[in-house]
């Protein structure tokens, strides 16, 4: 059924060469079925004639073919999307910014592999709403955070499978420190690279490091100590739980 | 002599790829690709046959594994008490668990009736956007008395029918009751 439906979906859409030598495959069948029954290839033939006579609806035919290679790119490799808000300033729509940051989400890593890392920028859905929120990865299972208010207790203990986001801007952000630690199943993909704007294009959620090549005193070097400092206040309040070891 | 049977080699490769079938291989790889794409689509978003295992949902699914039509395209907020839902599992992101509503947002749930994880008197107000399951077996199932309530982004789909063993085709009714 599979190469069936193939086949004449290839023959209807495919390109030059394609089409050709199924039409000449075609006009041999309809030669040996001209005496018995030739309505469905007839129907096949006026319908391939239909489409390739209107170039709009071919090229949207094409398309609508093609969707579910495009909609399981989406899905599970990755896509492109704009950031919305304030909460992850300045990593992510920075005030100095005229537009909209515009980011790489990589599902691969988050739906196939299921790799979680502390510092990685994702995109998960907010216990609150259900709703995508861009946060940052502070902790996962076992380790120890030192919550911000509002949360009710100052230090927590993640459970298993479970992580602590939070935003980067700690004033205007809804994160786990409202809602306390959110199962890894909520998360749905992760931030891997800035496409726009171009000044800021580049990775996101790697370990930050002193810029050695920038003047001392610059805005560069001032705005690398920045984000250091930031990075090193981030990871202060987490003790990381110690990973079993096997060795004695 | 090594040179010509190499020579011969290259030439028969090289008149296969002209072949017509052989030129098309790409276009036809890509075709499938797509096909597979639309498929594994609809068991995502639609429906799809499940293989259900496990002690947890005694007597309503058999320990030994069952095979159970899942729906995949509902809709979270029509989710009632006493449906089947399966959702990723908040202890680890790589299992899918099946288990049963009890408490739906707002609803007031007695933690645990054995007395195992809360004293029975204990009753919690189920958080907005979030789910109270219990396994129908609670003697053996780990399910919101462990891991509290599951928010809805967790959810994946919902068990209509049990389709195997074909002696015991049945629709899973939802078995939920008012006492006055």
């Amino acid at each position: 059924m599979a190469v069936r439906a193939s086949r004449l979906v290839g023959g209807m859409l495919a390109g030059k060469k394609v089409v050709a030598s199924a039409q000449s495959r075609l006009i041999g069948r309809q030669k040996r079925l001209r005496l018995g029954v030739g309505g469905c290839s007839g129907l096949r033939q006026s319908s391939r004639d239909f489409v390739s006579k209107r170039p709009t609806l071919h090229w949207m035919l094409s398309a609508l073919v093609w969707l579910p290679l495009g909609f399981f790119v989406t899905d599970c490799v990755g896509n492109v999307k704009s950031i919305r808000g304030r909460s992850m300033q300045p990593t992510l729509n920075p005030d100095d910014s005229q537009w909209r940051d515009v980011v790489l989400f990589n599902r691969f890593a988050v739906r196939i592999l299921h790799k979680y890392k502390r510092g990685d920028i994702v995109a998960l859905k907010s216990p609150v709403d259900s709703k995508l929120v861009v946060k940052r990865i502070i902790a996962l299972e076992g380790d120890v955070v030192k919550t911000l208010p509002p949360y009710p207790d100052a230090e927590v203990r993640i459970p298993p499978g479970h992580a602590w986001v939070e935003g980067d801007e700690p004033f205007r952000t809804e994160d786990s420190n409202r809602f306390g630690p959110v199962p890894l199943g909520l998360i749905e993909s992760k931030l891997s690279y800035i496409i726009w704007p171009l000044n800021r294009m580049g990775p996101l959620g790697q370990p930050i490091v002193a810029r050695p090549d920038a003047t001392r005193g610059s805005p560069d070097w001032r705005k690398s100590k920045a984000d250091l400092e930031r990075e090193k206040w981030r990871n202060s309040r987490v003790t990381i739980a110690p990973s079993p070891r096997t060795t004695p | 002599m090594s040179s010509g049977l190499l020579a011969r080699l290259w030439t028969s490769i090289r008149r296969t790829a002209q072949k017509p079938a052989v030129r098309q291989l790409p276009y036809r790889g890509l075709q499938l690709a797509n096909f597979l794409c639309a498929l594994h689509l609809f068991a995502d978003h639609v429906a799809t046959l499940s293989y259900v295992q496990g002690p947890s949902m005694i007597p309503t699914m058999a320990a030994s594994g069952e095979i159970v039509l899942e729906l995949k395209w509902i809709n979270a907020q029509k989710l009632a008490r006493g449906d089947l839902v399966t959702y990723v599992s908040p202890l680890d992101p790589t299992r899918p668990v099946c288990k049963r509503i009890i408490g739906l947002p707002g609803d007031v749930v007695c933690v645990d009736p054995t007395g195992t994880y809360a004293p029975s008197t204990e009753h919690v107000v189920v958080p907005k956007n979030h789910l109270w399951v219990s396994g129908d077996n609670m003697a053996y199932s780990r399910d919101s008395r462990v891991y509290g309530p599951v928010p809805l982004g967790l959810v994946r789909g919902r068990i209509y029918a049990r389709v195997w063993p074909l002696t015991n085709m049945t629709v899973f009714p939802g078995n939920f009751d008012y006492i006055d």
